[in-house]
């Protein structure tokens, strides 16, 4: 067995094949500024960030979401070997934008919270579960090259 | 320590769940069985594979300690003085699990509420359900 059991792979494929990967990433992002305000100090450059409703409508916090969420989602089509697929990503957060990896655990949980809104009911338990080992595993993988 | 605007948020996230303390319990405890099934390691005395009467009854009990905890706000401590020694004396619950339960409540309200779970009130619950689990562990050493 991979990662994620056939079972699993399902769910998440399932689901993902339905996501407007572009608005959720910016939505997620948004979401983990308003929610966990620390990390904001990666985006100082990104303008107004003084309130949750500033932040959400923020364009550079849509766009950066955007990008941080299509790389996910190509990395979901190599979700057998996450670490390989991020390698190079983790390299450059470890080494260009020193982003402490707890970050990663933190944005993980908030796109499953976006998750579960957008989806309702369908986000079950077991839905859930499914998703929280793609994001444990994508935050495995980004930290990988941290040295 | 919540603002007057956080403690609003809080108290209108308590007036979606108050009165369905038994099912969100449930759920809540199915879902953090279902995604992180080692802490099912400190509900031993619900079973191998608790039912969904145990879940219920027990989701209560959670939840009403929940409800009690957002009447108190301004005085957690106190309020849950007993729940602390409870957890630091009998339970022992390691506090790096009390992140998974939080987690698990804001993907059940989430999924539940959608567009009435907004980004200002999962910000003032989950500041303030990080402080209930802070009182509760304040006692283990």
């Amino acid at each position: 067995m991979g990662f994620l059991s056939a079972e699993e792979k399902g769910l998440v494929n399932g689901l993902w094949g339905k996501v407007n990967v572009d608005e959720v990433g910016g939505e997620a992002l948004g979401r983990l500024l308003v929610v966990y305000p620390w990390t904001q100090r990666f985006f100082q450059s990104f303008g107004d960030l003084s309130s949750a409703d500033a932040i959400m409508s923020n364009s550079k916090v849509k766009a950066h979401g955007k990008k941080v969420l299509n790389s996910f989602s190509d990395g979901l089509k190599n979700i057998d070997d996450l670490k390989g697929a991020f390698a190079k990503l983790s390299e450059l957060h470890c080494d260009k934008l020193h982003v402490d990896p707890e970050n990663f655990r933190l944005l993980g949980n908030v796109l499953v919270c976006v998750l579960a809104h957008h989806f309702g009911h369908d986000f079950n338990p077991q839905v859930q579960a499914a998703f929280q080992k793609v994001v444990a595993g994508v935050a495995n993988a980004l930290a990988h090259k941290y040295h | 320590m919540l603002s007057a605007q956080e403690r609003a948020h809080v108290a209108q996230v308590w007036d979606l769940i108050a009165g369905h303390e038994a099912a969100f319990g449930a759920e809540l405890l199915l879902r953090l069985f279902t995604v992180y099934p080692s802490t099912k390691i400190y509900f031993k005395h619900l079973g191998v594979c608790p039912d969904e009467a145990q879940l219920l009854t027990h989701g209560q009990r959670l939840l009403e300690a929940v409800g009690v905890a957002v009447q108190h706000t301004d005085h957690l401590r106190a309020a849950l003085s007993p729940l602390a020694d409870l957890h630091a004396q009998v339970l022992r619950v390691d506090p790096a699990n009390f992140p998974l339960l939080i987690q698990c409540f804001h993907v059940m309200l989430a999924s539940h509420l959608q567009g009435e779970f907004t980004v200002q009130m999962q910000a003032a619950w989950d500041k303030f359900l990080t402080e209930v689990a802070m009182v509760l562990t304040e006692k283990y050493q």
